[in-house]
């Protein structure tokens, strides 16, 4: 084994920095670009994780007119104006207050879905149905 | 004069320019009416003064349909007729409940609501009512609360007064007894109707008592005004000239039987803060007591192809002590004992009203405890958790109906059987009526509904709310008719029928105070005509 020389230690320390470097300036950069890949999982930080909810979200799988798995329930809930502001915001009560107005709307334009007898609107109803599936082992 | 049959005092042939079949709300309202339009009035009461159980037999029957109904108990063979066990909820039906829907082939009065509005502001008096107004907005600046603020191109608050209830026999006795124009005959039950030879005119009636005395009644006119279930009885049974009864050459008699389905279910859960002190039971406004609930916008009802509905809410508290749940028939029995007690009467079917409440002590204890309690210790917060309950519209169903059975009663009369339709269709109506008061509760942001009635909903969810109607109902064309707009039977020149058995449809506002409008607006036709 050849000796470690104090040029290739440099270089290496160069190359790590550079690629902090690159790492640093790119994440810095990248909070800039516009993306389309909300994060809706963040929404079900909202949902509890109680047996009423697993409840009325297994029951929302079985009803009518909600999807089934995440990723379309997540496609469904992203497709509304008012979740995805929720979901770019970090204040937790301005979440809050963004899911309840969706939620009125849907009430509203008749998005509704009769879920083990409770008239909920679509966007409760999916995330309860979400929180039951991401709670799921895989 | 108020006088007995039974007393033999009676002539053989008695005569008038009006003959009236019955003392309830219809009858005293027409005979009043009439003699102050100067018309001599005959006015026969089958049953006495007050309730007898040999008289009140004479309502027994069979039902055969949906059981959740009485026929016997559920109306009374007296002076006052049913207003004597009232509940006194009134409201006007709604201008959508005389038209004709699309949907439904065999709605629609052919009368309209405008019609009827001077006739129902003179009714309210008859009622002890407050004004003629039954919109949140006549009566809002009087009311103490705000009402839920919903869409109002969806569900908006409805208004409906309560009559104290007015007891005719105790508010009109003594009117019709000082009426030098009426004569009202007591135990005098109509037992015959006879048509004059060859002819559509009804020549004379003949009232019996139960001891045998006979007379005759012989008048220009004749009104049958003994409620949604006898009219069709008494026509059902004068198959002497006309071998399937009188006005029932298209069968139409007795069919389009029609009640109000009494639901409650259905739970709304408010959000914490929303105030729904307006919609108590006890909401007072410039002297009127009111009763405020929620109704389906009447466009909408039409689109979505509805019934109509009035929904109020009946709070749900989590400590029992608030709660009405000891409200059985023992508690029923024990209250309209106290109640008529402390007016000095004793109360009518007192035996059974006795045994229901001893049955159901526990109950009645119960309900005596809680009053108690509530009296010093009222509910710190207002109810969250409401039941919505509602006497519903059926949708018009000729086989819901009343016939005939072969047992007969002591006048010869043969006895009904009520068959009511109580149709899953209807509670799907329903359930889809609060499905939209959810979601307009839910677009407010005021709170969640949960729905007591399933996509396959149980019938016995449905009771009667004892009101009887349909069953010799009002339309033009004789085929889908038993009265003609004027309520005279379609096919005889000078009978008429006067009660809620001529309502077309049944619309959901408690019948009393359409009744009693349909008996002025009758008057005032016969004033003239007969």
């Amino acid at each position: 084994m050849g000796n470690f020389t104090r040029r290739a230690l440099l270089g290496s320390v160069g190359v790590v920095a550079l690629g902090g470097l690159a790492y640093g300036g790119s994440r810095v950069a990248c909070r800039f670009v516009p993306r389309n890949h909300p994060d809706f999982f963040s929404l079900l930080d909202m949902v509890p994780d109680e047996p009423a909810v697993r409840r009325l979200g297994r029951s929302a799988l079985a009803a009518d007119g909600l999807a089934r798995d995440l990723p379309s329930l997540a496609a469904a809930l992203t497709d509304r104006p008012l979740i995805r502001q929720a979901i770019a915001e970090d204040c937790p009560t301005t979440r809050k207050t963004l899911v309840q107005d969706q939620c009125a709307l849907d009430f509203a334009d008749d998005r509704t879905v009769v879920v083990d007898g409770w008239v909920l609107s679509e966007t409760e109803a999916s995330l309860c149905a979400a929180r039951m599936l991401s709670a799921q082992p895989v | 004069m108020i006088a007995d049959l039974r007393s033999g005092a009676a002539p053989a042939e008695i005569t008038g320019d009006v003959c009236v079949v019955g003392t309830g709300p219809a009858g005293i309202t027409l005979a009043l009416e009439l003699a102050r339009k100067g018309k001599t009035v005959v006015l026969l009461e089958g049953g006495g003064p007050a309730y007898e159980e040999d008289s009140q037999d004479l309502y027994r029957g069979a039902v055969t349909g949906h059981d959740n109904i009485d026929v016997a108990n559920s109306r009374l063979r007296q002076f006052g007729g049913t207003s004597g066990h009232w509940t006194g909820l009134c409201a006007p039906l709604d201008p959508l409940d005389f038209e004709k829907r699309a949907d439904m082939p065999t709605h629609g009065w052919p009368v309209t609501r405008e019609e009827l509005n001077p006739f129902y502001a003179r009714a309210q008096d008859y009622l002890d009512l407050g004004p003629f107004k039954y919109d949140l907005a006549d009566w809002s600046a009087a009311l103490p609360h705000k009402a839920l603020p919903l869409d109002p191109a969806k569900v908006f608050t409805d208004v409906y007064q309560e009559s104290p209830p007015t007891r005719f026999a105790e508010k009109f006795y003594d009117a019709v007894a000082n009426e030098p124009r009426i004569q009202c005959w007591l135990h005098a039950s109509l037992t015959d109707v006879t048509l004059r030879d060859g002819s559509d005119v009804v020549q004379s009636v003949t009232a019996s008592t139960l001891d045998g005395r006979r007379t005759t009644v012989k008048a220009k006119t004749y009104v049958i005004a003994c409620g949604g279930l006898e009219n069709a009885r008494i026509l059902l049974n004068c198959r002497k000239q006309r071998p399937a009864g009188l006005g029932n050459e298209h069968d139409l008699v007795g069919r389009y039987y029609t009640d109000h389905m009494t639901v409650e279910t259905t739970t709304i859960m408010f959000n914490e803060g929303v105030d729904t002190s307006l919609y108590a039971a006890d909401m007072q406004a410039g002297g009127t007591k009111l009763l405020i609930g929620l109704k389906l916008n009447p466009d909408l009802i039409k689109s979505m192809g509805l019934n109509n509905n009035s929904a109020f809410l009946v709070p749900q508290y989590e400590k029992d002590v608030y709660n009405d749940d000891f409200r059985n028939y023992g508690w029923i029995a024990f209250s309209t004992m106290l109640k008529t007690f402390s007016r000095g009467h004793v109360p009518d079917r007192f035996a059974e009203r006795y045994c229901d409440m001893t049955d159901d002590l526990g109950q009645v204890a119960t309900g005596v405890y809680r009053h108690a309690v509530r009296s010093f210790m009222p509910p710190a917060h207002p109810a969250r958790v409401y039941k919505l309950r509602q006497d519903a519209e059926q949708s018009p169903n000729p086989d819901s109906r009343v016939t005939l059975i072969t047992d007969k009663d002591p006048l010869g009369f043969n006895r009904i059987a009520l068959d009511w339709r109580v149709s899953a269709d209807d509670l799907l109506k329903l359930r889809r009526t609060h499905e939209v008061i959810g979601a307009a509760i839910g677009a407010a942001g005021l709170g969640r509904m949960r729905l007591g009635i399933g996509e396959k909903p149980d019938l016995e969810l449905a009771y009667s709310a004892y009101h009887h109607m349909g069953t010799t109902r009002m339309h033009d064309d004789p085929r889908q008719g038993v009265v003609d707009r004027d309520c005279r039977l379609h096919s005889v020149a000078n009978l008429y029928m006067a009660g809620s058995s001529t309502f077309t449809t049944g619309g959901c506002a408690n019948p009393t105070l359409t009744v009693v409008t349909l008996a002025i607006r009758l008057a005032e036709h016969l004033a003239v005509a007969a």
